[in-house]
Order: structure tokens, then C-alpha cells, then sequence
């Protein structure tokens, strides 16, 4: 299994793509966390969640993808059962319930939930294939796997993960094959529920009420910024100064004023990307997201040169999903998109999340090296 | 393989994802040109002027007043001289001419500096000089502009007005601790509850900090103000303590070492709770000097110890009124039979002594328990058996905690023929049963366990919770929140030997011949009972015990004898008899309470 030729095959390109984009995270990390002492604890975790990451990455190519498919479920089943504990034993943190205590470790299992399903409806679609596209009733059953994952991570309450959880859903069963009708009925469905949710008051304050304040703030802000400079509104208007006063060049590694004078809050996580812009202009922001860009690509064509319907719709589960992160956590910083509170694959500090991106990573690349492969 | 597993038709819609991941970043692309490239100068000038600075303000600490509301302590306005340092460019320059003015060695500037570092986030101030005098605080306000990163904060501080008094119930507050700091996420320079009450209730008095965003220019002046989030104060706290029967008991006390207890019977409220000797909580709120410090952990009386709830005593003659209990419940004691007293009590080679030389005579129950004749309890504590007799000490809180909401309380000790073949490895001696039925050798209790024990004769066996805390009040809504008392236990006590042991409390304060005489007043009918433990176990005839060897004086009583409405029990070290240097401290707290009966509860 483990001969030279496997070794030889391996998508070196991509690797070294995706070591370059976890660098680049790691640096801005440690200009994030750098105190008058040195480097900061922080960064040394960093450094030891990337190499463990990059081991998970490894491991995830040895054995063939259909084995992973395999198991899809299993790791399904579990992840609900972590959201689960999270929900009866986690830690508290910022107003929600996301961690799990693993010795001095703290686990976020929404997180891991988003490959799980990603992965299980990567498995769904290709044991289940249709004629002519999925009809509605063809969806129950996806819909139901997503839908207790979603409830779970929306009763933490995390609503960044909860709407991440549900696009990247969506795109895998545009991939799987909707029929036309179907998307008609969906957006008209969505469209009642949307009116019925802001024309009628008693359903619209219900549902409104059932938000958490910072919820509640986060969106109010998104809409009106300068409705609350102090509060939730600055943390997207700093991100932005943050992201603006880099200008073309950039004000140099750990000379971002907006981040280094802490300004900026959770700057080595959710807003990892502000330092990087701060710091390194448009030159640096503009390079990162090309970087994401050709490995983004890369996995498309992972997909596409897939000799299964189980590899293609893994790959491009897994290629959407991270490019909704990419898309949502950058447009955040930039002000785009509310804050919802999603990390930067690769680049944003975490445990977790790192290494569930790595798994991911690991399995896109298990499929494009077996493309050439024969299995029967 | 699956049927129809060809891919074929997924690939066929790739491109329309690739499309799409093109398209998402593109948009991003586009928006970061527009934000870095178009509108990079206005958000360079942005962040210029972007100096938004987060001032903690800290909330005023909860009131603790006594049960009329007389605050027991206050918060006293000061102002502390602090630097940031991110505010000085020049950093060593800043540190000379802050030194120069305020005469601090720049060394120790360094050093606060240096303590900080570890702990700090960025642009927290960090205190040079606490409690500044207004003449630094002046200077370093008109020279503003000269020193860079120097400001004033605002500070409440603590001030104990009684000093000494109720200190050990008060505590006393202190900095942060790395432990809390970490614990509670309390930032630096937050003063929190370290002792005492304080501690106990520091969630309640400490409130919530506010902030205020401001915007400050290059030298970290206050250029404008941008909001603010009004600190929480903390809740103002009633004590079921009174002040007056405090300070009764504090100065019957005096300068002797010993504690007082008293408390409302039918509650479980303590009104009062006295350590001698006591120490300044104010020597706390400002970081004790290490000088003060050891001066309180070496002083041989430790003033840092709460004696009414930390310190152990054998309770000496006190203890007879559960022997007498014991004996009467079980029927052993008939209280008529009588007997003979003639100073002492031969058992074996060894001969046991009466505190009266002379020998009590023939003697019934009543006047052995009202004279407390030792003869009478060694004979009875030898017919019921030590065991029993623990068993009543049990059932009367001995040996237990009282679980009075006051940190690091002493549960004591009654022995037990098992415990002490476990502790020693010797049996029990009849020798032991003696001693120990009239409260000496191995027994130890704690004043507020004797004060229990003396308020569950007068209830009829009611335990409360002893309790501090009677309501708190909220200073911006003013909502008051009253606590009720807490009857945690009952235990049963036949009626007819609780009466006669009653009646034999109230002649050792009414009858001539009663060891507890001193403390009748003409406020009250008081019943109670002396005791004195023996510091060394036998006197050598003939000499006189001074200091250290002298006897700790007890007295426990209740008043008014019908109807109590307070249990005290009063402990002197080495204060000798229990009827001449207890009682009179036990007359004093019930003079006090009684003369304002029913203390009016402010609300």
C-alpha cells in the first residue's frame, strides 16, 4: 500500500498549497497573540494543532475513500451524540454552550458535526442515485439528517455554524441533483415562511425573541453598523479600518496598529483574516484568497476527474464546504456578511477546527490520488 | 458497485460550483480592492484617530450595615497615580519624571512595571503610587501634558470605621489573588473579599464593572467621551448582628483574649460575635505592608483567629448540663437521691478533686448542677457511661459544625471509648469518664458550639442555622431581599428532664450558692452556667496559677428565663473562674440586648 509509487502520486501541488495557507495562518496567529514576552502560549498551540492536523491529513489518504464512505454514518452518529453532550455537559463560552472538556482541552463539536454530514450526505446521494433529478420526497430523509444536527447546534446557540451547516447542505443536493420544481417549490416554501416571518408581528416577534441579545445585536448592527459603535457594531466597523488601513502594502508583520493595540477583538480567531489584511495590504489578503482560489479549484477537478459518484460528491461536499467558509468568515471581516462567528479554514486559531480541516483536506486528496485507480 | 454509479451526471454541474467558488471570491477580491485600494486613505486616517480606549470603571463595593442599619463599613473616594505605559514613547524618560514628581524611586516603577507585565492586557493602567496625597494627585494632574501615560484613577476604598470591632465576622478585602484572577477573570487591581464576611459574600457586594469608551489622542489624552455602561454597585448587606450588643460584648471582653457569642434562640441570628484580640481590617484594602503582616502572624495571641468559630476549648463545667441531661433522660439521675461531697473522689490510687476544697456536703441534683459540684458529676458520669453521655453531646450539636456562614470553622471533639482506643491505643480509664463528665480531658468545643448548645436548652431543641446575613438591598432599585432562618434539625428532649435542668440554670444565676451569681441583672431573669476548663490538668496545691496556666473561663446563659429571646455563651482564656471572669461579660451582652428588646428592623 504504502510503496513508492503511492507515495510518488500523491497531489504534491495540493499539499504544498495547503501548507502555505496554514503558514501563513500560523504567522498571522503568532503576530495576533505576540506579547511584550515573546510569542504567546496561543501560537504554540497553533503550532501544535497544525502538526497534528497535517498527521490526521496523512492518515486520511491511506485507506481507499470508500472506506471513509463506509463509515460516513458512523461518524455521523457520533458527531450527533458530541452535539448532544454539548448540549447536557459543555462549556460555557461568549453566551453559548460549544465546548466539550476532553482533559485540558476544550472540543467543539460543531465543528467535526459539519464533515460528519457533509460526509453522510456525500454517501446518501450516491447510494440513492435519480433519474432526472431528486423530487421533494426523495429529500426527506437528507432533510431529516440535516435537520437534527441543525437543531442541536442552533439550541447552543450557534447560529454561524447552523447556517453554514444548512448552505453547505444545500449546495451538495444542488450537486446530488434537484429537479428544476423542486428549487421552485423550496424558494416559494422559503419565500411564505420569510413573509409570514416579517409581515405577521406575533410569528416575528416570537422568533425574534427567541434570539440571544448578541444574536438579537449582531443582526441589528449588520443592518444599521453605526447603530451601536461600542457594542456589536464595532466589531465589524474596526474590522474594517483594520482591513482598509492596510492599504496596498500594508503597514509590515506586527505593525497593525488595529490588532496589535487590540482593538480588534478575537482577532486570532474568527478575525484572523483583518490582521493579515492590516498587515500585509492587498497584496497579502489578495494572495491568500488566490491561494484559496486554486485550491479550491484543484478540488473541483478532484470532483469532476472522480470515477464514482461516491468520490465526486464527497469532493465537492467537501470543496463547497470550504469555500462557504471562506466566503462567509472573509465577507464577515470585510463587512459583507453579519457577524456570525465562523473560523477561516486553515488560517483561524483552533483546535477543532484546524483539524477537521485537515481531515477534510485529507480525504479531497485521497480522492484525486485514486482517480487513476481501478477498483473492481 | 452501486447501480447507475456513474458520476457523469454530478461532473456534468461541477462547473457551475466552480463558477460559483469564482464568482464568492471574486466578490471578495472586488471588496478588498474597494476597502484597501479605493477607500484606504479614509481608513488609514480611521485607524490614526482610532485610539478608542476601554476605561474599566470599577463599581462600588455593597454596604454592610448591622441589623438597625449603622453601616459597619464604608467606601471611602481615593485616587490612586497610575501609568500606561503604550502611552509613553519614551518609555525610561516617562519613568524619571513621573519619579521626579511623585519622590517614587524609579526602580520601584520598574518593578510595578515589571509585576505587571504577565497579567496586563494592553493599555490597562498599572498603579505606581495607591492612596496618593492630594498635593501628588495635583501635581500629576496639572503636569498632564509632561507626563506621558500618567493618570489618575479613581478608586473606592474600604474604610473600617470600628477598626477592630467585628473584624473577625467583617473580614477584610485585598487584591486579587493570581488563583481568583484567573478563577474569576477579575482584572488587575481588583479589590475582593479575602476574609470574613467579605469573602463569604463578596459575589453579592462586589457588583459589576461598567466602561467607558473614550477617544484619546496620541498621548492617551481624553480627547472626547464615546459612551458609557454605568458600573452595577454592589448589594448593600444587613447583618443579624447589633451593634450595641457588639460593642458590649467587645468592651466586657476588653483586652483579655476570649470570645463572646449571642444569639436569638428562636432564630438561629447571631447578634453578636466578639474575638479578642482583634486586628485593623484596615491595614488590608491597601496591600498589608509585609511589616503589619508579620507582626499579626507572629503576635502569640493570633488576632487573625476567629475564636468564636476556630478555637477549641474543653468545656469544662458547662459540660454538666449534658451530663445532667444524659442522666436524667435515662433515668439514672433520680433527682432526689443525694449525694456526698466531701472535696474529693477516691477511685482506685487516684483521687479526684471538687473545685470546692471543702467538700459540697450532701447534695441533690438541683444544687449540684446550681453549686456545679464536681463529686456529684463524677458519680452520676460514671452510673450513665461516657458513651451515653457522648451520644447527648452529639445530639447537641458538640463535635458537628453549626455550618455559621464564616470560613474555616472547627467542629472540636467528643471522645468516645472507641475513638480514644483508636487514637491512642489505650483503653478507657474510669478516670476518663470522670473528667470528661465534667467537661475535661479530651472534650473540645468551640464558642459557638457552646452557644448552640445553650440556645437548644432554651428552644426545647430547635437547631437554626447560625446565621449572619438577615437581608440585602439593592442600592438602584432599592428591592430588598429578606432572608428567613434556617431550622435545619430537631432534636428531641424529654420535657421533664429539660425543666429540671432549666430550673438548675436559673438558680445558678438567682440562688445563693450559685456558681453564676454575677451575671444576675436587674433586666432579665437569666439562667446559665459556668465553667472553668483546666488549662493544667492537676493543680499542684498550694500554687497560683498565673497567665498561660490559668484557666479559660466559660459561661453560657439565656435570658429571660420564661421566654428566651437570647443565648450567649461567653469564653475567656485564662481568665481563671468562670463565674467571676465570664459571667459578668454574659450580664453585660444581655443588659445591652435587653434595654432595646425588640430590635425594629430598618428597611
Amino acid at each position: 500500500m504504502l510503496t513508492r509509487r503511492w507515495f510518488a502520486n500523491l497531489p504534491w501541488g495540493m499539499v504544498g498549497l495547503i501548507c502555505a495557507i496554514a503558514l501563513i495562518g500560523l504567522a498571522a496567529v503568532y503576530s495576533a497573540t505576540y506579547t511584550s514576552r515573546g510569542p504567546g502560549p496561543l501560537y504554540y498551540k497553533q503550532l501544535v494543532w497544525i502538526s497534528l492536523g497535517l498527521i490526521v491529513m496523512f492518515l486520511a489518504i491511506i485507506p481507499d475513500y470508500h472506506t471513509v464512505g463506509r463509515y460516513a454514518y458512523v461518524l455521523y452518529a457520533l458527531s450527533l451524540v458530541l452535539l448532544f453532550l454539548v448540549m447536557v455537559m459543555g462549556k460555557t463560552g461568549m453566551g453559548a454552550q460549544r465546548w466539550l472538556a476532553v482533559g485540558p482541552f476544550a472540543f467543539q463539536p460543531s465543528e467535526f458535526a459539519k464533515l460528519a454530514l457533509t460526509l453522510a450526505l456525500a454517501r446518501f446521494f450516491a447510494e440513492d442515485p435519480k433519474q432526472g433529478g431528486y423530487e421533494l420526497k426523495d429529500l426527506a430523509i437528507p432533510g431529516l439528517m440535516v435537520l437534527v444536527p441543525l437543531v442541536l447546534v442552533l439550541r447552543q446557540p450557534d447560529l454561524g455554524t447552523a447556517i453554514m451547516l444548512l448552505l453547505t447542505s444545500s449546495l451538495i443536493v444542488m450537486l446530488a441533483g434537484i429537479r428544476f420544481r423542486s428549487v421552485l417549490i423550496l424558494l416559494v416554501a422559503g419565500a411564505v415562511v420569510a413573509a409570514l416571518v416579517f409581515a405577521v408581528s406575533p410569528v416575528r416577534e416570537k422568533l425574534w425573541g427567541s434570539l440571544k441579545p448578541y444574536q438579537q445585536n449582531r443582526i441589528k448592527a449588520f443592518i444599521d453598523p453605526s447603530s451601536d459603535p461600542l457594542g456589536t457594531g464595532y466589531h465589524a466597523n474596526q474590522s474594517k479600518i483594520a482591513v482598509g488601513s492596510g492599504q496596498i502594502t500594508g503597514k509590515g508583520f506586527r505593525k497593525g496598529t488595529q490588532s496589535q493595540m487590540a482593538f480588534l477583538p478575537e482577532h486570532h480567531t474568527d478575525f484572523i483574516f483583518s490582521v493579515i489584511s492590516e498587515e500585509h495590504g492587498f497584496l497579502g489578503s489578495a494572495f491568500v484568497i488566490i491561494l484559496y482560489l486554486v485550491l479550491l479549484l484543484t478540488g473541483v477537478d478532484t470532483a469532476r476527474n472522480a470515477k464514482d459518484r461516491m468520490g465526486a460528491l464527497m469532493a465537492g461536499g467537501i470543496v463547497s464546504m470550504i469555500a462557504l467558509y471562506v466566503f462567509i468568515n472573509v465577507g464577515m471581516t470585510v463587512g459583507l456578511v453579519p457577524v456570525v462567528g465562523v473560523p477561516l479554514p486553515l488560517v483561524s486559531y483552533g483546535g477543532t477546527s484546524i483539524i477537521t480541516t485537515f481531515l477534510a483536506l485529507g480525504i479531497l486528496l485521497n480522492i484525486k490520488a485514486r482517480r487513476f485507480m481501478l477498483f473492481y | 458497485m452501486y447501480q447507475q454509479d456513474s458520476p457523469a451526471a454530478i461532473q456534468g454541474r461541477l462547473p457551475l460550483l466552480a463558477a460559483f467558488i469564482l464568482f464568492v471570491l471574486l466578490v471578495l477580491f472586488v471588496r478588498l480592492w474597494y476597502l484597501q485600494a479605493v477607500k484606504g486613505d479614509y481608513y488609514q486616517e480611521q485607524a490614526e484617530n482610532n485610539r478608542i480606549r476601554s476605561v474599566k470603571l470599577r463599581p462600588p463595593r455593597g454596604i454592610i450595615y448591622d441589623r438597625t442599619g449603622r453601616p459597619l463599613v464604608e467606601n471611602v473616594l481615593t485616587f490612586d497615580i497610575s501609568l500606561v505605559p503604550e502611552d509613553a514613547p519614551d518609555l525610561d524618560a516617562a519613568i524619571e519624571k513621573l519619579s521626579a514628581i511623585v519622590k517614587i524611586n524609579p526602580d520601584a516603577i520598574r518593578w510595578a512595571l515589571e509585576d505587571a507585565a504577565f497579567v496586563r492586557s494592553k493599555y490597562d493602567p498599572i498603579k505606581i503610587q495607591e492612596e496618593a496625597p492630594w498635593d501628588k494627585v495635583a501635581v500629576v494632574e496639572a503636569h498632564q501634558d509632561n507626563l506621558p501615560g500618567a493618570i489618575i484613577e479613581p478608586e473606592h476604598r474600604r474604610h473600617y470605621p470600628y477598626a477592630g470591632l467585628a473584624s473577625h465576622q467583617l473580614g477584610y478585602i485585598g487584591k486579587v489573588t493570581p488563583a481568583q484572577r484567573k478563577r474569576e477573570q477579575a482584572d488587575l487591581g481588583l479589590l475582593t473579599g479575602q476574609s470574613g464576611l467579605e469573602k463569604i459574600y463578596d459575589k453579592l457586594l462586589k457588583g459589576t464593572a461598567g466602561r467607558r469608551m473614550i477617544q484619546v489622542n496620541a498621548a492617551g489624552r481624553k480627547v472626547k467621551d464615546l459612551g458609557i455602561e454605568e458600573p452595577k454597585p454592589g448589594m448593600d448587606i444587613y447583618l443579624t448582628i447589633d451593634l450595641d450588643v457588639q460593642k458590649a460584648a467587645e468592651e466586657a471582653l476588653g483586652d483579655r483574649a476570649g470570645a463572646v457569642v449571642a444569639m436569638d434562640p428562636n432564630s438561629g441570628e447571631i447578634l453578636a460575635l466578639a474575638s479578642h484580640p482583634t486586628y485593623d481590617p484596615n491595614l488590608f484594602p491597601r496591600g498589608i505592608s509585609p511589616k503589619d503582616w508579620k507582626r499579626l502572624m507572629n503576635e502569640p495571641t493570633h488576632p487573625l483567629y476567629n475564636r468564636a468559630i476556630q478555637s477549641v476549648y474543653p468545656p469544662g463545667s458547662i459540660f454538666k448540663i449534658i451530663t445532667s441531661l444524659a442522666g436524667l433522660e435515662s433515668g439514672v439521675i433520680n433527682p432526689d437521691e443525694k449525694v456526698t461531697c466531701r472535696g474529693s473522689l477516691k477511685s482506685g490510687r487516684r483521687s479526684f478533686r471538687c473545685w470546692k476544697k471543702g467538700g459540697h456536703g450532701s447534695v441533690s441534683f438541683h444544687q449540684a448542677l446550681v453549686e456545679s459540684c464536681d463529686v456529684y458529676f463524677y458519680t452520676m458520669g460514671a452510673r450513665i457511661g461516657f458513651d451515653r453521655i457522648a451520644e447527648y453531646a452529639k445530639q447537641l450539636g458538640f463535635g458537628s459544625l453549626t455550618g455559621i456562614p464564616l470560613p474555616d470553622e472547627k467542629q472540636g471533639l467528643v471522645p468516645t471509648t472507641e475513638w480514644k482506643k483508636k487514637r491512642t491505643g489505650e483503653p478507657w480509664y474510669p478516670g476518663d469518664t470522670y473528667i470528661n463528665s465534667i467537661g475535661q480531658g479530651f472534650l473540645q468545643v468551640s464558642p459557638i458550639q457552646a452557644c448552640q448548645m445553650i440556645s437548644l436548652v432554651a428552644n426545647g431543641g430547635h437547631f437554626y442555622r447560625p446565621m449572619l446575613l438577615k437581608q440585602t438591598r439593592n442600592r438602584e432599585t432599592g428591592e430588598v431581599n429578606v432572608f428567613s432562618s434556617n431550622h435545619t434539625n430537631r432534636t428531641t428532649l424529654d420535657p421533664a428532664a429539660l425543666q429540671k435542668v432549666r430550673d438548675a440554670l436559673a438558680g445558678v444565676v438567682a440562688e445563693p450558692g450559685g456558681t453564676g451569681q454575677r451575671a444576675a441583672t436587674p433586666f432579665a431573669t437569666v439562667a446559665g452556667k459556668t465553667g472553668t476548663s483546666q488549662v493544667i490538668a492537676q493543680k499542684i496545691a498550694g500554687q497560683k496559677l498565673v497567665g498561660k496556666q490559668r484557666d479559660h473561663a466559660w459561661f453560657v446563659a439565656y435570658a429571660p428565663v420564661d421566654k428566651p429571646k437570647i443565648a450567649v455563651a461567653v469564653l475567656v482564656e485564662h481568665g481563671g473562674q468562670g463565674g467571676a471572669a465570664a459571667a459578668p461579660v454574659a450580664k453585660k451582652v444581655i443588659e445591652e440586648f435587653m434595654k432595646n428588646a425588640d430590635p425594629k428592623m430598618v428597611r
